[in-house]
């Protein structure tokens, strides 16, 4: 259980993270989601205690993470991938760290088998692939079998089954009962990883729900209806969980019921339809509606160009005979 | 790579080796483990001794010489420790190494998350430091006294380990330069990068030290005869040379173990400050 209350933290002039309150739960898999630069380092930094609280305070299982007598036994701690010395072997690197703790050899060979490290354990990590440095994190955080843990980008640069291999884990981590936190900027990874979301957006949470209730807050069930009468099939479709948005007169966004549910009421009542399309919500697209607002850089569309752009062809004439 | 099944032993809580709290002890074992696992600290320790042993050599051979002439020869004390001023160099590199080597590469976040309360780490690299380069110096010191066995006997001087000053010179060689090694990590400490504590420590004891003995004006001559590597030097001197040094000089003269003192009181300051900053600071 990690509980964060009213944190914050500032950098001379700069906020990063702003006033945060928010529970992460046991037994759970929590996504942390932010653009970059939301503050999804600094709150994790900061629940660890390598970055002090301008204001607020964090506690992991009921105290601050630096008042446990046994810190690597409570939280498993995947930072950075590369916080790890150059010069030393990977298997060192696991004993420096779990001697600390007395966790000796027979520990840090299951944690070397656990993530697939044998073959490079004795080699400097120096030479590592980002996806070794992963897996070299992710052994680290698993070193003192921790109750919580805590992970930065844990698919970040992992090959596809390492991703599945991930996801596999930290769903297992959960299923007994333990805290797992992870942030991802990868949005169809974590609703498939994830339970439950917390959206950060230029330091602030944006928002805190299970991950189904985010997906449907932020873009619904909605369908799309097109038909010539229009205000006939919205009286037929009116209902108390029914909204009814008309875009254009022969056209409208039924949000609230499903397309077969819409289709069959047309069908009864003798009403043509033009088009019924499900506007499906994503996770990606919840996450890209939350933090519209909150994106620190965002990039504006390329003017669309003949060849490399498909969009291109669609283009109005004087547009692509300009480009 | 092979991908393992995730249904595997971390989830075997009740595992005996991963039981166990964070405790200093174990703190001092996690350090001697980061120490000796890296390669680029042996050779550090690998070119202290030789160059120890180099010097020695150099100047018990030169002893044996013509060119030699009617110069004092010294004690054989003094020539087993002559390496120390090549020897300091290295270890101040080690020194600012240790600690700024966690910080170039990303470590320290892992070393402070394992250790939270951050301040046991800094003393048990202490430890750890001090007493690896004591007794490297000691080998250094052995060693050299071995290959100079030679020039030695030719030129008429023991090795007497029952007379005090010549304890107080061997022991005090690696008293001295576990007591550099320690002051450049508290210096590595502050500032937190390679580049940057090197040139300070080796400016320190190569640049100011040196600038401060030869400026002939009282104020610098004063003031340098208090400088850490200045001060400390005084328990490598034979009282012979302390007393030459004290006719022809109207600067303050420390003891030996006074000298040793004034450096120890540098080391605790710089360490003092790298502390209170190592708490401060966000990692």
């Amino acid at each position: 259980m990690i509980e964060a209350r009213a944190l914050t933290k500032t950098y001379g002039s700069k906020t990063a993270v702003d006033d945060v309150t928010f529970t992460v739960q046991p037994g759970t898999v929590t996504g942390f989601l932010g653009p970059n630069g939301a503050g999804k380092s600094t709150t994790m930094r900061m629940i660890v205690g390598l970055d002090r609280p301008t204001a607020g305070a964090v506690t992991v299982n009921g105290k601050p993470y630096a008042q446990h007598h046994a810190p690597l036994r409570e939280v498993g701690t995947l930072l950075d991938a590369k916080a790890v010395h150059t010069g030393r072997s990977a298997r060192n690197h696991l004993l420096a760290m779990g001697a600390t703790h007395g966790i000796g050899k027979a520990r840090v060979r299951q944690v070397i088998e656990l993530t697939g490290l044998e073959p490079v354990a004795g080699k400097r990590v120096g030479g590592f692939s980002l996806g070794m440095g992963q897996r070299l994190g992710i052994a680290a955080a698993l070193l003192g079998d921790p109750r919580t843990l805590i992970l930065d980008e844990p698919v970040n640069g992992l090959d596809p089954e390492g991703v599945r291999w991930v996801r596999h884990l930290v769903r297992d981590l959960a299923a007994e009962g333990r805290t797992v936190f992870l942030s991802s900027h990868l949005m169809t990874e974590m609703a498939l990883t994830a339970d439950h979301i917390i959206v950060i957006g230029r330091g602030r949470i944006v928002a805190d729900a299970p991950v189904a209730d985010i997906i449907a807050r932020a873009a619904g069930t909605t369908v799309r209806v097109r038909t010539p009468d229009a205000t006939a099939l919205a009286d037929l479709l009116r209902g108390p969980d029914i909204s009814i948005a008309s875009v254009e007169p022969d056209l409208m966004e039924v949000t609230g019921g499903t397309a077969p549910a819409i289709g069959a009421a047309a069908a009864s009542a003798g009403i043509v339809l033009h088009e019924l399309t499900p506007l499906r919500g994503s996770l990606e697209d919840a996450y890209m509606q939350l933090t519209a607002d909150q994106v620190e850089y965002s990039s504006t569309p390329l003017p669309a160009s003949e060849g490399s752009d498909p969009a291109g062809a669609t283009a109005p004439l004087d547009e692509v005979a300009r480009s | 790579m092979t991908t393992p099944s995730s249904r595997t032993a971390v989830l075997d809580r009740p595992d005996a080796p991963t039981s166990g709290d964070l405790s200093f002890p174990r703190i001092v074992a996690s350090e001697w483990i980061r120490f000796r696992s890296l390669r680029s600290n042996l050779w550090v320790l690998l070119i202290t001794v030789a160059t120890m042993v180099f010097v020695s050599v150099l100047i018990g051979w030169a002893a044996t010489t013509e060119d030699a002439g009617e110069q004092p020869t010294g004690t054989a004390a003094s020539l087993v420790t002559s390496g120390i001023s090549l020897g300091q160099l290295t270890v101040a590199v080690l020194g600012v190494l240790t600690i700024t080597g966690e910080y170039t590469t990303g470590m320290i976040r892992s070393t402070m998350t394992a250790v939270p309360r951050r301040l046991p780490v800094l003393w048990a690299r202490v430890v750890v430091l001090a007493a690896v380069v004591a007794v490297v110096s000691a080998i250094g010191v052995a060693l050299s006294h071995l290959a100079t066995l030679p020039f030695q006997s030719e030129v008429g001087v023991t090795l007497d380990l029952s007379d005090g000053e010549t304890l107080r010179i061997l022991l005090g060689t690696s008293l001295f330069l576990a007591t550099i090694a320690v002051f450049a990590l508290a210096i590595g400490s502050l500032v937190r990068n390679s580049a940057g504590g090197l040139a300070i420590v080796l400016g320190i004891l190569l640049v100011i030290e040196n600038i401060f003995a030869v400026i002939p004006m009282t104020f610098f001559q004063n003031v340098g005869a208090f400088l850490p590597a200045t001060a400390g030097g005084r328990l490598l001197m034979e009282s012979e040379t302390l007393a030459m040094v004290a006719e022809t000089s109207t600067t303050p003269q420390l003891t030996p173990w006074q000298g040793y003192a004034v450096m120890l009181a540098w080391v605790v300051l710089a360490l003092a400050a790298a502390a209170a900053l190592l708490r401060r600071r966000d990692v």
